[in-house]
């Protein structure tokens, strides 16, 4: 009797079921809490065409004053991490990190993402990738979220795309995220420009010549331990671009070859840039004037 | 007439100078010296160590990376191992007052009992000036000084920059890499890394 009493519920129980499959299966899976925030993952397309690269992106979302870092988190924190699992022939590149900010206090300075982030992750397919239904995508990310404080989290997002022999037709949905992400990269540094790195004792004076006058540049290393994060650095505009001093890190205790990382030169213009550093006394030193400027 | 050329110029001096006078400390130079109370109550200096090697640790009990050394035991182990070869072993709380990580002298001393941790001491530095004059930016970061007084080693505890306690295991230490190396009469080979972890929550 008992049992009969408990059947009408049964209904509403696996419509509930199916209702969760059904957002398992979608594309844009639903999002997934971290620490003070949520994590989701999307695709820029519908379906998956073998032998065609396609992309999918991490959006954070965090409350209001948390963040998360960039691939050179700066003075302290890490970078998120994902561990990826899909089906054998597609692969998953290295993260296309939008343009950091620098966060912190005068002493300590890290680099990373407030608010919201969407960090896009491009993905190679094999020709001879099967044109089976579906193909699922796991990835397994640790993330540590800070504010004041620092959270670790960890969080597992997926999403099923269909595997198609055809040109695959862009997610309507994620289009403005997508579009909205790739604005945030940086992009190459234009061909014509002329930069250099010159090693004096105690900085590292990036120059620029591109064409024209540059009163802001923020550079940002890509590598740990190279320039000092919490250090001013120290602009000085040039008819034709800017003079960059970077204060050297106290880890670094080798000469380092090459000065890689991301410049900003306005809030709409972040640059790589892969600089080859020339050696102490080669270059012309002309920026000893703004060496003592630089502690902060 | 002179007297206000003469102020000025010193202005002049004291903007230039100062920063080279706080100035952190540098591996291969000398450890900036510092007088701090210990959570035992005792007043530690650390010119009086001459002689031994000391160990600075510094220190945020509420920090996942300080907690994954911590429950792991890894941090008990090397404060055991390394005060049982003579070494001075200090932990250093530079959390400012309502700051994660801050601890009045009573609760730092039951926070050790809890963890069963034995350094040597543990220094309030509600101010942070031990923690700026050694220019600490995270905890657990840890500075090595040889019994002359010169820093041998700055950075991270070890090479596993997470807060994963599995990462203990597989981990190089930094800090007995140095200490050993040193006691052996060996040159430090990795004498500074990046310090990993959580910002040093000081007051501003």
């Amino acid at each position: 009797m008992r049992r009969r009493n408990a059947k009408p519920t049964l209904p509403t129980a696996s419509g509930l079921g199916l209702v969760v499959l059904l957002c398992a299966a979608t594309a844009n899976a639903t999002p997934a809490p971290i620490p003070h925030g949520t994590i989701e993952i999307v695709a820029q397309s519908e379906s998956i065409e073998p032998g065609r690269d396609f992309n999918l992106a991490l959006h954070f979302q965090l409350e209001k004053g948390w963040h998360i870092y960039w691939a050179n988190p700066g003075d302290s924190g890490e970078p998120p991490r994902v561990d990826w699992k899909m089906p054998k022939g597609i692969t998953a590149e290295e993260i296309e990190w939008p343009t950091p900010h620098r966060l912190g206090s005068s002493t300590i300075v890290d680099y990373g993402y407030e608010d919201a982030v969407t960090l896009i992750v491009p993905m190679r397919t094999e020709s001879k990738l099967a044109a089976q239904q579906s193909a699922q995508i796991v990835g397994q990310v640790k993330v540590l979220v800070c504010r004041e404080m620092c959270i670790p989290g960890k969080a597992q997002v997926s999403l099923t795309l269909s595997i198609k022999a055809q040109t695959a037709a862009p997610d309507t949905k994620t289009e403005g995220l997508f579009a909205a992400a790739r604005k945030s990269l940086p992009q190459h540094a234009p061909q014509n420009w002329k930069l250099s790195v010159h090693d004096t004792e105690s900085s590292f004076v990036l120059t620029g010549n591109i064409g024209q006058q540059s009163t802001r540049a923020i550079f940002f290393p890509l590598n740990e331990s190279q320039i000092d994060n919490a250090a001013l650095q120290d602009v000085t505009p040039t008819p034709a671009g800017f003079r960059l001093t970077l204060r050297k890190s106290q880890q670094l205790l080798k000469p380092i070859t090459r000065l890689k990382g991301v410049l900003v030169l306005s809030d709409d213009r972040a640059y790589w840039i892969d600089v080859p550093v020339s050696k102490p006394g080669v270059a012309q030193n002309n920026s000893g004037m703004n060496l003592q400027l630089q502690h902060s | 007439m002179k007297r206000s050329i003469v102020f000025p110029m010193m202005i002049a001096l004291i903007l230039c100078v100062t920063p080279l006078l706080i100035a952190a400390s540098k591996v291969g130079e000398a450890a900036p010296d510092f007088t701090a109370t210990a959570s035992s109550g005792k007043t530690v200096k650390l010119s009086d160590n001459r002689g031994k090697y000391v160990v600075l640790e510094w220190h945020n009990n509420g920090c996942p990376y300080v907690g994954k050394q911590y429950n792991s035991g890894n941090m008990q182990r090397l404060q055991k191992t390394w005060t049982a070869r003579g070494v001075a072993w200090f932990t250093v709380l530079s959390s400012a007052p309502g700051k994660q990580g801050y601890a009045t002298a009573s609760e730092e001393n039951d926070y050790m009992a809890k963890m069963h941790a034995t350094p040597t001491a543990a220094l309030l530095d509600p101010t942070g000036e031990i923690g700026h004059l050694f220019d600490a930016k995270t905890s657990p970061q840890m500075v090595v000084i040889n019994p002359q007084g010169i820093v041998i080693y700055d950075g991270a505890i070890d090479d596993k920059p997470t807060t994963d306690l599995n990462d203990v295991p597989g981990a190089t230490n930094y800090v007995s890499l140095a200490l050993e190396q040193a006691m052996a009469g060996k040159k430090v080979e990795t004498p500074a890394t990046r310090p990993y972890g959580c910002s040093v929550k000081y007051a501003n």
